[in-house]
C-alpha cells in the first residue's frame, strides 16, 4: 500500500479483533479524510462497537494496523488517543450520575490545565443550550437525549480532529435525534471528521459524506452517501443476497 | 484430517466401576494407602505421629475439598469447625458438662455439632457473593478461638482440656494411626464417588456457570447444604481425632495459620480434583518437618504458595497431573453433527401442545422492555425472534426461561401454566436454553460438560451417591449413555474427553446445544447460536435445529444472521422496543415492508 | 460505667469505621474488597510504636512517616495482588491473592517485630477517664478523615475522577481518565486511612500483629451493614458496632458479646445482603 494521502486522518487494514476466543472482526479495511463525516452502518453483531472500541483503544487488538494521523493506534490507550484528537463517545450515553453536568464536562476535560479547561467546558456548551442551562444538575437527573447531548458534549471538551459516535440516537426522540445530528453536521463544517455508527440509516445518510457497512465482521459495502440505489444496497448487505429479490419481487 | 465419523467405542468408560473413574484413575490412591499400610513396618513412633496428623488434616481437607474445590466457596477459617469437633469430643469425653459419654459417642457427637455449625456459617454462601462467605468462616475462626478462651468452666480457657482416650486397640500409637487413616481412606472413597457423580458435576457447575446450572435446574442451596453438612462432620470427627492425638488442648492449637493450611492445600493441589489437594495436604504436613528452620516461617511460605499458585499456576498440582489434556489437539477439527444420533436422544414422545405467551409486559424501572408481547412456539417448528438491537428479544428468553418476572401476562407450556420466575425450575418442564456467551465449565471435560444437562434426571440421592450404591451407579450409565449420544448428534463425539476450555468458540457453541438435549426437551430456547460461526459451520447448525425440531422439540430462535432464520424458520416474530411487528412465515416477513424499515431503521 | 461503654464504644466504633473505609477507597476503584484492610490498619500501630517509641521520632516525623510506609504498603497490593487479577474479576481470584499478602504482612510483622502486644505512645497527655485521649482520639480522626474525604470527592475534580471511576469504570476509561494512575492513587490513599485508624487506635489495641485479622472482620462488618463503598453507611455500621460491643462486652461479658456480634452480621447478610443503607444486586444475565 502507498504512504497513505495527506488527507487521510484515520486508517484501518486489515483489522482483525475480539473478546477472548470469539473473533468479531475478520480483518476490517476503511479510511476517513479529515473533515469527512462517515456513516458506519450494519446489523446487529455486524462488529460496530467492536471497531470503534478497537480504534480508541478501549480493546487491544494485535493483528491488522490502525493509524491515526500517520501514528499507528496499536497499544495506545483510549487517553493517549484523546490526546491525539481521536474522541470516542461511547454507546448508551454512559454519563456519570452522580457528578453535576458541568463536572461531568470537566473530567473530559481532566488533563488540560484549568483554565483551558473551564474555557473549553464553556465553549462545548455552546452547541448545546438545553444543558448548559442546567450545568449544575445531576448528570443522573437528565433525560436521555440531554444525557447523549452531554455525552457528546463531553467528546467535544477534547476538540478532537476525529469524534467517534457510538448510536447517539438509541432511545431519542426523532426531534433529539435531528439536533444531535445538526450538531455533528455544524461539526463538519468548522473541521472535524467524524465517524457515525447508526441504526436510523436514512438519519445518518442524509448527513454524512461517504457509508461503510459492515456485516459479520467485514465491510460489504463502501459508498458514497448521495449514491442512487444505495438503500436497495444496503438490504442485501443486512438481510443477504436472496433476500432482496423477494422484496423486490 | 477430519474426525472419525464413526462412534469411538470405549469399552473402559462403560465399567460398571465408574465411581472412581478408570482403574487407572484409581491407582495412585491406592499406592498412596499401600504405602501408608507399609508404614508401621519401617517408621518410628514420630513418623507415626506425622502421619497419624497427616491422615486427620485429609479427613478435614477432603470435605474442604468438596467446598473450595469443587463448589468453589472460599472457606478460609475451616480450622473453625475442627476446634469445635475437639473440643465438643473432649468436653462430652471428660463428661464436665453432661454425663461422660464414650469416646467413640463423643467423636460421633462431635461430626453432628461441627456440621450443624458448618451449615450455619455457610448460610451467606447460599445467597451472597464469594468474599462475604471467606469473611464469615473468617469471622467464626475468631470468634470460636475467643469462645474456646474465655468460656473457661466448659472449654478450660487457656489452660485447656485433655481430649478423648480411645479404646483399645486405637489406644496406642500405631492403632490409633489405623483408625485415623481407615477413616481417610473412607472420607476418599466417598468424595471421589460423589465428585464423579451428578452432584460433582453440579457442584462445578455452579462453580464455574451459575446462570448454567440454574437452568439445568441444579438448585445450588440444597447442594451447597449437603456439602457443608458433610464437610462439616468431617472437619468436626477430624477435630476430635486431633484432640486424642494430642491428648491435650488448648486455643492455642487452632491459630488461623492450621486454617490457611488446609485452604492452601486444597489449592496446591487443584480445584476440581481429589488425588490433587491429597498430595497438597501430605506436601504441607511433611513440608515442615523436613525443614525444621521453615517451622516458623511456615505460615510465610504458604501464603507465598498462594500468591505463586493463584498468580503462576492457577490449575495446581492436578494440572501437572493431567497428562491427557497436553496431547495437541488438530487445528483442522470439523464439527460434523449426525443427526441420526437424535432418534434415539429424543425417541420418546413428550406429550406437547407448544409455549403460548399472552400480554406479558416486563419493564425495569420506567423502562418497558417488554411491552404486552403474545408468542406461541408449536412442537416440532422452529420459531425465529428477529428484531433490532433492544428490541427485547433475549429479554424474552430470560422471560420465558424464568430470570425476570413480568409484571403482567400470562405463560403456559403444553397446555399447564409456566409460573413466572424460578429459573431453576425450568429444566424440570422440559424448557433447556443455550446463552449468548456460552457457559460452559471449563475445567471440566466436554462430556462432563454435557452430563450436566441431565443433572435432574438422576434419581439417586446424595448419599447414595456418595456410597456409590447401585441406583447413583444406574443414573450414572444412564447420564453418560444419553451425553455420548447427543455429542454424537452435535458432532463433538471425538473430543467428549478434552477439556472445555480447549475447544474453539463455535464448539462450544454445540457444546450447549448438546448440554439442552439431555433432558429431551419440549421448548429449546436457543440465544443467537450462529454467533461466532463461520459459514459452513452455520449451514450445519441449520441442518441440526431443524433436525431437532423434527423430532417434536419446539425450538425459540433468537439470531442475527438473516440467512439462517429464513432457512430453517417455520415462523418468524419480529420484535421492535419490546412489541411484535410482525409475525408469519418467512417468505411474508421478507415482504413485509415495515420490517425492512425497522432494521434499516428509517 | 455508662461513661466508659460509651467512650470506648465509640472509640472502637471509630476505629472499625475507618477499617471499612479502607475496605471502600479500595472496593470504589478497583470493585475489589481486598483483606490487606485489617492489616494495614494493624501496621499503623506498629510503625507508630517502631518510629516513636523504639526509635523516639516526635509525632509530626512519627505519623508522617507512618502514613507514607501504608500508602507503599497499600501501593504493593495493588500491583502485586489487584492489578494481575483484574482481569478475571468474576473468578474472585482477589480473595485469594489479597488474603495471601495480607497473610504475608502479618507473618513479616509477627517475626521482625514481635508476636507478643507492644505498648503504643501517649501522644497529647490529654484528657483523663472517659475523656482520656485513646478515646477521643480515633474518634476525631475518623471524623477528620470523612470530612478531608467529603471534600476531596465533593470539592476537586481529582475527587470527582475517583467517583467517576468507581461509577463507570468502562466510561472513565473511554473519556480519558487515568484510570490506572487513579486506582493505585486510592490504593495509596487506603493504607494512609488505615494507618491512621491504627495510629489513632494505638493506645487501645496496642501495636500487636493479630490485630489485623481481627479489624479485617470487624472492620469488614460495618461495611456489610452499611453497603459495599457506602462511607457514610460504614461510619454509621462501625459506631453501631462498637457501641454494641462494648455494651455487651461490659453487660453479659465477652464470650457472649462476639457471639452475638457473629450473630447479627450472619442475620444482617440473610436479610438485608446489599447492606442497609446498599444498592440492589446487579443482573446476572
Amino acid at each position: 500500500m502507498p504512504i497513505s494521502a495527506p488527507e487521510k486522518l484515520l486508517t484501518v487494514d486489515g483489522l482483525h479483533a475480539g473478546y477472548g476466543k470469539v473473533e468479531v472482526l475478520h480483518g476490517v479495511t476503511l479510511h476517513i479524510a479529515a473533515g469527512e463525516l462517515v456513516a458506519l452502518l450494519g446489523p446487529n453483531g455486524a462488529g460496530k462497537t467492536t471497531l470503534l472500541r478497537a480504534v480508541s483503544g478501549l480493546l487491544p487488538w494485535t493483528v491488522g494496523t490502525a493509524r491515526f494521523d500517520d501514528v499507528s493506534l496499536c497499544g495506545m490507550s483510549p487517553r493517549e488517543a484523546a490526546r491525539a484528537g481521536l474522541v470516542h463517545v461511547i454507546e448508551g450515553h454512559r454519563v456519570f450520575n452522580h457528578s453535576s453536568v458541568n463536572d461531568n464536562l470537566l473530567l473530559a476535560g481532566f488533563d488540560l490545565p484549568r483554565r483551558e479547561r473551564l474555557a473549553r467546558v464553556d465553549e462545548a456548551l455552546t452547541s448545546f443550550p438545553e444543558i448548559a442551562a442546567k450545568r449544575h444538575e445531576l448528570g443522573g437527573s437528565l433525560s436521555g437525549g440531554q444525557q447523549q447531548m452531554l455525552a457528546v458534549a463531553q467528546g467535544l471538551v477534547r476538540r478532537p480532529r476525529l469524534l467517534m459516535l457510538d448510536e447517539p440516537s438509541a432511545g431519542l426522540s426523532p426531534v433529539l435525534v435531528d439536533r444531535v445530528l445538526a450538531v455533528l453536521a455544524q461539526l463538519r463544517t468548522s473541521g472535524t471528521a467524524v465517524l457515525l455508527v447508526e441504526q436510523l440509516v436514512e438519519k445518518a445518510l442524509a448527513v454524512a459524506d461517504r457509508v461503510y457497512a459492515l456485516a459479520q465482521g467485514r465491510v460489504v459495502l463502501t459508498a458514497d452517501a448521495h449514491e442512487q440505489g444505495l438503500t436497495h444496497r444496503l438490504e442485501q448487505a443486512y438481510f443477504g443476497q436472496d433476500a432482496t429479490t423477494l422484496i423486490d419481487g | 484430517m477430519a474426525m472419525d465419523e464413526r462412534v469411538q467405542s470405549a469399552p473402559s468408560h462403560d465399567a460398571p466401576r465408574a465411581s472412581l473413574g478408570d482403574f487407572s484413575k484409581g491407582l495412585p490412591f491406592l499406592a498412596i494407602l499401600a504405602l501408608s499400610m507399609l508404614l508401621p513396618l519401617i517408621g518410628n513412633d514420630y513418623w507415626a505421629l506425622i502421619a497419624t496428623r497427616a491422615s486427620i488434616y485429609w479427613i478435614l481437607v477432603s470435605g474442604l475439598n468438596l467446598i473450595v474445590g469443587f463448589a468453589g466457596q472460599l472457606a478460609i477459617g475451616y480450622v473453625a469447625l475442627f476446634a469445635v469437633g475437639a473440643y465438643t469430643a473432649s468436653v462430652l469425653a471428660a463428661g464436665n458438662v453432661l454425663p461422660a459419654l464414650p469416646p467413640f459417642a463423643a467423636l460421633g457427637a462431635a461430626g453432628v455439632v461441627s456440621a450443624a455449625m458448618g451449615v450455619v456459617v455457610g448460610l451467606p454462601a447460599l445467597r451472597l457473593r464469594t468474599f462475604y462467605f471467606a469473611m464469615t468462616t473468617l469471622g467464626f475462626a475468631t470468634i470460636v478461638t475467643q469462645v474456646a478462651l474465655g468460656w473457661q468452666s466448659v472449654t478450660g480457657g487457656g489452660i485447656g482440656l485433655s481430649g478423648p482416650s480411645l479404646p483399645a486397640p486405637f489406644d496406642t500409637t500405631w492403632g490409633l494411626y489405623g483408625l485415623c487413616l481407615g477413616l481417610a481412606a473412607l472420607c476418599t472413597w466417598m468424595t471421589a464417588n460423589l465428585a464423579y457423580s451428578r452432584f460433582g458435576r453440579a457442584l462445578v457447575a455452579t462453580r464455574d456457570a451459575d446462570v448454567a446450572a440454574e437452568a439445568n435446574g441444579i438448585a445450588k442451596p440444597h447442594l451447597l447444604i449437603g456439602v457443608f453438612l458433610f464437610a462439616g462432620a468431617a472437619a468436626g470427627v477430624a477435630g476430635g481425632l486431633f484432640a486424642s492425638l494430642q491428648t491435650y488442648i488448648t486455643p492455642d492449637a487452632f491459630t488461623f495459620d492450621l486454617s490457611l493450611l488446609f485452604f492452601i492445600a486444597v489449592l496446591i493441589g487443584g480445584r476440581g480434583s481429589i488425588l490433587g489437594p491429597l498430595l497438597g495436604t501430605l506436601l504441607l504436613t511433611l513440608l515442615p518437618e523436613m525443614a525444621a528452620p521453615l517451622a516458623a516461617w511456615s505460615t510465610f511460605v504458604y501464603a507465598a504458595l498462594l500468591l505463586i499458585i493463584v498468580l503462576l499456576m492457577p490449575g495446581g498440582i492436578a494440572t501437572l497431573l493431567d497428562f491427557d489434556n497436553r496431547r495437541v489437539l488438530s487445528d483442522n477439527r470439523v464439527i460434523l453433527p449426525q443427526p441420526a444420533a437424535l432418534g434415539q436422544l429424543l425417541a420418546a414422545a413428550r406429550p406437547a401442545t407448544g409455549l403460548e405467551m399472552e400480554g406479558v409486559v416486563l419493564s425495569f424501572g420506567g423502562v418497558t422492555a417488554i411491552d404486552g408481547l403474545d408468542l406461541s412456539v408449536q412442537p416440532g417448528q422452529v420459531h425465529g425472534l428477529i428484531g433490532p438491537n433492544g428490541s427485547g428479544k433475549t429479554t424474552t428468553l430470560n422471560v420465558i426461561s424464568g430470570y425476570f418476572r413480568p409484571q403482567q401476562g400470562q405463560m403456559t407450556l403444553d397446555g399447564t401454566n409456566l409460573p413466572t420466575g424460578l429459573p431453576v425450575l425450568r429444566a424440570g418442564r422440559g424448557v433447556c436454553r443455550t446463552f449468548q456467551t456460552p457457559r460452559i465449565i471449563g475445567a471440566a471435560s466436554v462430556l462432563q460438560n454435557v452430563m450436566v444437562g441431565g443433572t435432574i434426571t438422576g434419581r439417586a440421592g446424595f448419599l447414595e451417591a456418595m456410597l456409590s450404591l447401585p441406583r447413583s451407579l444406574r443414573d450414572e450409565r444412564a447420564i453418560r449413555m444419553r451425553a455420548r449420544l447427543a455429542l454424537q448428534a452435535v458432532g463433538l463425539h471425538a473430543l467428549e474427553n478434552v477439556r472445555a476450555d480447549r475447544l474453539q468458540h463455535s464448539e462450544l457453541r454445540f457444546l450447549e446445544i448438546a448440554r439442552g438435549l439431555m433432558l429431551h426437551p419440549s421448548l429449546l430456547l436457543l440465544d443467537e447460536p450462529a454467533a461466532g460461526l463461520s459459514a459452513e459451520e452455520i449451514k450445519r447448525l441449520g441442518a441440526l435445529i431443524k433436525a431437532i425440531s423434527e423430532h417434536g422439540v419446539g425450538v425459540l430462535l433468537v439470531e442475527h444472521h438473516a440467512d439462517l432464520i429464513f432457512e430453517i424458520c417455520d415462523q418468524i416474530t419480529v420484535l421492535n422496543l419490546g412489541k411484535v411487528l410482525a409475525r408469519g412465515t418467512p417468505a411474508e416477513i421478507r415482504m413485509h415492508k415495515e420490517v425492512v424499515s425497522a432494521y434499516l431503521g428509517a | 460505667m455508662f461513661a466508659s461503654i460509651i467512650a470506648s464504644g465509640l472509640a472502637m466504633g471509630a476505629i472499625y469505621a475507618l477499617i471499612g473505609i479502607t475496605y471502600n477507597t479500595m472496593f470504589a476503584t478497583s470493585r475489589v474488597m481486598s483483606f490487606t484492610a485489617g492489616q494495614l490498619g494493624m501496621l499503623g500501630g506498629v510503625f507508630g510504636s517502631l518510629l516513636m517509641l523504639r526509635l523516639g521520632l516526635p509525632l509530626v516525623l512519627g505519623l508522617p512517616l507512618t502514613l507514607l510506609l501504608c500508602a507503599g504498603v497499600g501501593i504493593v497490593t495493588e500491583f502485586v495482588a489487584v492489578r494481575p487479577v483484574l482481569k478475571s474479576l468474576d473468578q474472585h481470584l482477589y480473595v485469594l491473592t489479597t488474603l495471601a499478602v495480607a497473610l504475608l504482612i502479618q507473618q513479616v510483622t509477627a517475626i521482625e517485630w514481635s508476636t507478643e502486644p507492644q505498648p503504643f505512645p501517649r501522644l497529647f497527655e490529654l484528657g483523663r477517664d472517659a475523656w482520656d485521649e485513646k478515646y477521643w482520639l480515633p474518634v476525631a480522626t475518623c471524623a477528620v478523615t470523612i470530612s478531608a474525604l467529603e471534600f476531596l470527592y465533593r470539592r476537586t475534580l481529582i475527587g470527582r475522577a475517583f467517583l467517576a471511576v468507581a461509577e463507570d469504570n468502562f466510561a472513565a476509561r473511554a473519556l480519558g481518565l487515568p484510570e490506572r494512575t487513579l486506582r493505585v492513587a486510592s490504593y495509596a490513599m487506603a493504607g494512609a486511612i488505615g494507618a491512621l485508624a491504627g495510629f489513632s487506635g494505638g493506645q487501645l489495641l496496642l501495636a500487636f500483629f493479630a490485630n489485623g485479622q481481627l479489624l479485617n472482620f470487624y472492620g469488614f462488618i460495618p461495611v456489610a451493614l452499611g453497603g459495599l463503598g457506602n462511607n457514610r453507611g460504614a461510619i454509621i455500621g462501625g459506631l453501631a458496632l462498637g457501641l454494641f460491643q462494648q455494651a455487651a462486652n461490659f453487660t453479659v461479658g465477652g464470650i457472649f458479646a462476639s457471639v452475638a456480634v457473629f450473630v447479627l452480621f450472619i442475620v444482617v447478610l440473610l436479610v438485608a445482603p446489599q447492606g442497609l443503607f446498599g444498592a440492589p444486586a446487579s443482573r446476572r444475565v
